[in-house]
């Protein structure tokens, strides 16, 4: 079901959180809400679902306006970061509960627990309670209950913070395969970029209150509206050089990159952002600078590169290490994938 | 001894001395106290032995003595040694002396008239009334209410007397004259003999589950749930208010009440506007009295089961709340799924802590009406406490008190353990199983 926030704001009291937020999330679509702590993504999820009273504008389910519907009658399904099981309810009464509120048989709820079981595969724990369980079979147990009653949409909320590394790879796609195979609408908060990136269809990146671009994962990870965005995502991140643009030429105290496709501007300060995989020792925009660290990540080693106005670089490269710390070296940069900004951090 | 034992058992020295002195001991004691039949007055030291009116009655009701307690009973007239003497040393005749000693020694008169009528046929026998009149004084022998310190001395005196007693009648007359305490299980008998016992029991039972039902889980349950979805500051400030019987002193909250309900208190005179006529409300029959007295410890005891379910649902994480909001639960499915089972642990602690508490606090009652109207009122503990330790009557029986305070201890005991079975306490402090 297509999901529609329409001027959306929220204070609390006097602190204003969103204001005049616009958003659409297309029917059957993952979508990411991105951003810092304190940005508003979880307002905004706990807006949709209800949780929190809306001070502005409308949302929309379907053609249907939910503004003023109180939760319990909004057909939402929510993933809370802490899961939020019923610690004195078994999985099985854990996953039926929306339907006993609503007084289903009790053959049905069985029938449907079963089959959310399977979808979620715990169908062996569900006489169990949510103490006995692992953090990653809970989180399970929290998508069977907000999908018993097929939601009109999926509220996720941080599902994966609270797992440890390995469980959350393998929840990411967990997520997504069910988010698939159900066709739900689905938004997912979250801090994290690389869930953002792996697990959703579009993400809409987030800001002190206010959307700064929603684009799918690549799109965005190639074409950053600002440098915010552009920092957020990328693991490693993106290493940004100040400079000053004279036709197509950037020139700072420690560099010179002679920039093919950049707009023209004359004289005026920019700021290039240079992501890790496009500074590389073969690329031809020649920069030198000394190792300042080295971090081996198994297939690849990251590097940082203190140029001589003292302004970093990083690198990543293959496997094998190529200069250790305090050695000098002349890498290359790929003029093409640079991005500039101008000096409030607005691309160029 | 390693160190840190002896350091453990050095800080358990002063918990242990506690518990023995002011919980085992205490048991103990009610326990043999239970098993005798101390009271005012046989003291709690050793007695004496004393032929009374009421021992004379126990006598023959309790050891089939009837015969032997009439004897002893009537007063009687024997000449012997120690009365010969006694007239001798008076200055009586020698001859006379003589005589008596010749002829009536050792013979036993019932009647005074008899005695003088022996004397009268002696030769040597006094000259005017007022002579034989003293003269036969002198030989009168009664036991009655005379004290003996020990058995012996008694059982000689009435040999004295010229009543000759079997073995059996010796120790049923020991037995029954003696003042002191004795060993006995009779205040159990008793105590389940007593119509009087079936009521406390169920004046006890009406108090505990009508006050802890009422108000001290019930009530606290609704004040603790509404005061949750209540905004912050009126919820704290509803607390307050409900805290406020718990920190007055008690005798000065009973005497609101009773200032209440007097007829001449607020009720009677606000009731006066309406043409009620005037009366004591707290005494002037059972239901009214026990009315108050539930309500009187309710509004005490309902503060801290609503201070210690507040503080629970306090604790129950927020996310739950908006989860069961989403999975579209009314407030009052929140409060039936969510709420009450989460209470679980402090309703059961409530349940237990003021059962026990209530049973043996009797406080209120005691300010408030004394057991009143008629009794109506008077709970197990304040019957114990009426029994053993004040009362009109004065005689304070030491022996049937601990005995009904016994009862309280066992009692007591059972609750505690029963609650943990229906509670399950087992399976809720079962270790978890995780599998990761």
């Amino acid at each position: 079901m297509r999901i529609l926030l329409k001027n959306f704001g929220k204070s609390f009291g006097a602190v204003n959180v969103i204001e005049n937020l616009n958003l659409e999330i297309h029917d059957g679509e993952m979508l990411a809400l991105l951003g810092p702590s304190g940005c508003g993504k979880s307002t905004t999820l706990f807006a949709v679902c209800g949780i929190h009273k809306v001070t502005a504008g409308q949302i929309l389910f379907g053609d249907r306006d939910v503004t003023h519907v109180p939760s319990q009658q909004r057909n939402v399904g929510v993933v809370f970061q802490n899961y939020a099981l019923y610690p004195h309810l078994s999985i099985a009464e854990n996953i039926g509960f929306p339907l006993k509120i609503r007084k289903e048989s009790a053959a049905e709820i069985k029938r449907k627990v079963h089959e959310m079981a399977d979808l979620v595969q715990i169908g062996a724990l569900l006489d169990r309670r949510p103490a006995e369980l692992s953090g990653g079979q809970q989180q399970r147990v929290a998508l069977a209950r907000a999908l018993i009653r097929r939601p009109d949409v999926l509220l996720l909320d941080e599902p994966l913070a609270n797992l440890d590394a390995k469980l959350r790879l393998e929840m990411r796609s967990e997520i997504r395969r069910i988010q698939q195979e159900t066709g739900i609408t689905a938004i997912l908060v979250t801090h994290d970029q690389v869930e953002a990136m792996s697990m959703c269809d579009r993400i809409a990146i987030m800001k002190q209150g206010q959307i700064v671009q929603i684009a799918a994962p690549m799109e965005m990870y190639d074409n950053p509206v600002s440098d915010f965005v552009a920092g957020f995502l990328g693991n490693p991140p993106i290493a940004f050089v100040d400079g000053a643009l004279t036709g197509s030429v950037f020139e700072s105290s420690g560099i010179r990159i002679e920039l093919p496709s950049a707009a023209q501007r004359n004289g005026g300060p920019v700021k290039l952002g240079i992501r890790p995989e496009n500074f590389q020792p073969e690329f031809p925009q020649k920069v030198s600078g000394e190792v300042t660290f080295v971090e081996s990540q198994g297939r690849e080693t990251l590097y940082d590169v203190r140029l001589d106005d003292g302004q970093i670089l990083r690198s990543i490269q293959g496997h094998a290490v190529r200069a250790g710390v305090g050695e000098r070296v002349s890498w290359g940069i790929s003029p093409d994938n640079i991005l500039i900004f101008d000096e409030k951090g607005a691309r160029l | 001894m390693n160190g840190s034992k002896s350091l453990g058992l050095m800080l358990l020295t002063p918990a242990i001395v506690f518990v023995l002195l002011f919980f085992v001991a205490p048991v103990i004691l009610t326990a043999v106290f239970a098993l005798t039949n101390m009271s005012t007055a046989t003291g709690i030291t050793g007695g004496a032995y004393q032929v009374t009116q009421s021992s004379l009655r126990k006598l023959a009701e309790s050891y089939g003595q009837a015969e032997l307690a009439n004897t002893l009973a009537e007063t009687r007239y024997t000449v012997n040694e120690e009365g010969l003497e006694a007239i001798a040393a008076d200055g009586a005749d020698a001859r006379l002396v003589a005589e008596m000693r010749a002829k009536l020694g050792g013979r036993s008169f019932e009647k005074r008239r008899d005695l003088e009528s022996a004397i009268k046929t002696l030769n040597s026998r006094p000259r005017n009334t007022r002579a034989l009149k003293a003269l036969s004084d002198t030989f009168h022998r009664s036991i009655v209410n005379e004290r003996f310190e020990s058995a012996d001395a008694m059982l000689r005196a009435t040999t004295n007397l010229g009543v000759a007693l079997s073995a059996d009648q010796k120790s049923a007359l020991a037995d029954a004259t003696y003042t002191g305490w004795v060993w006995t299980t009779q205040n159990f008998t008793r105590m389940i003999a007593l119509p009087d016992t079936q009521r406390t029991l169920i004046n006890t039972f009406i108090y505990v589950f009508a006050t802890l039902a009422i108000f001290n889980t019930g009530f606290a349950l609704v004040l603790s749930i509404a005061t949750h979805y209540m905004p912050a500051r009126p919820a704290g400030i509803f607390r307050a208010i409900w805290l406020l019987p718990r920190i007055s002193p008690p005798v000065l909250y009973v005497l609101l009440w009773k200032w209440l309900a007097w007829d001449t208190g607020f009720l009677s005179n606000f009731l006066a506007n309406f043409g009620v006529a005037p009366r004591n409300w707290l005494l002037d029959n059972p239901t009214n009295a026990w009315i108050f007295i539930v309500l009187i410890n309710g509004f005490v005891g309902a503060s801290m089961g609503m201070l210690i379910f507040s503080s629970a649902i306090k604790a129950i994480p927020g996310s739950l709340f908006h989860a069961s909001e989403v999975d579209g639960a009314s407030r009052w499915q929140q409060i039936r799924y969510i709420i009450l089972p989460q209470l679980r642990w402090p309703i059961l602690f409530i349940t237990c802590y003021q059962s026990l508490s209530l049973l043996t606090s009797f406080e209120y009652i005691l300010l408030a009406t004394e057991g009143g109207p008629g009794g109506a009122t008077e709970v197990w503990a304040l019957k114990t406490y009426l029994t053993a330790l004040n009362n009109y009557a004065g005689n304070l029986e030491y022996g049937y008190g601990a005995a009904l305070a016994l009862v309280l201890v066992v009692v007591g005991v059972v609750l505690s353990l029963a609650y943990l079975k229906v509670f399950d306490f087992k399976t809720m402090v079962r270790p978890p199983r995780i599998e990761q």
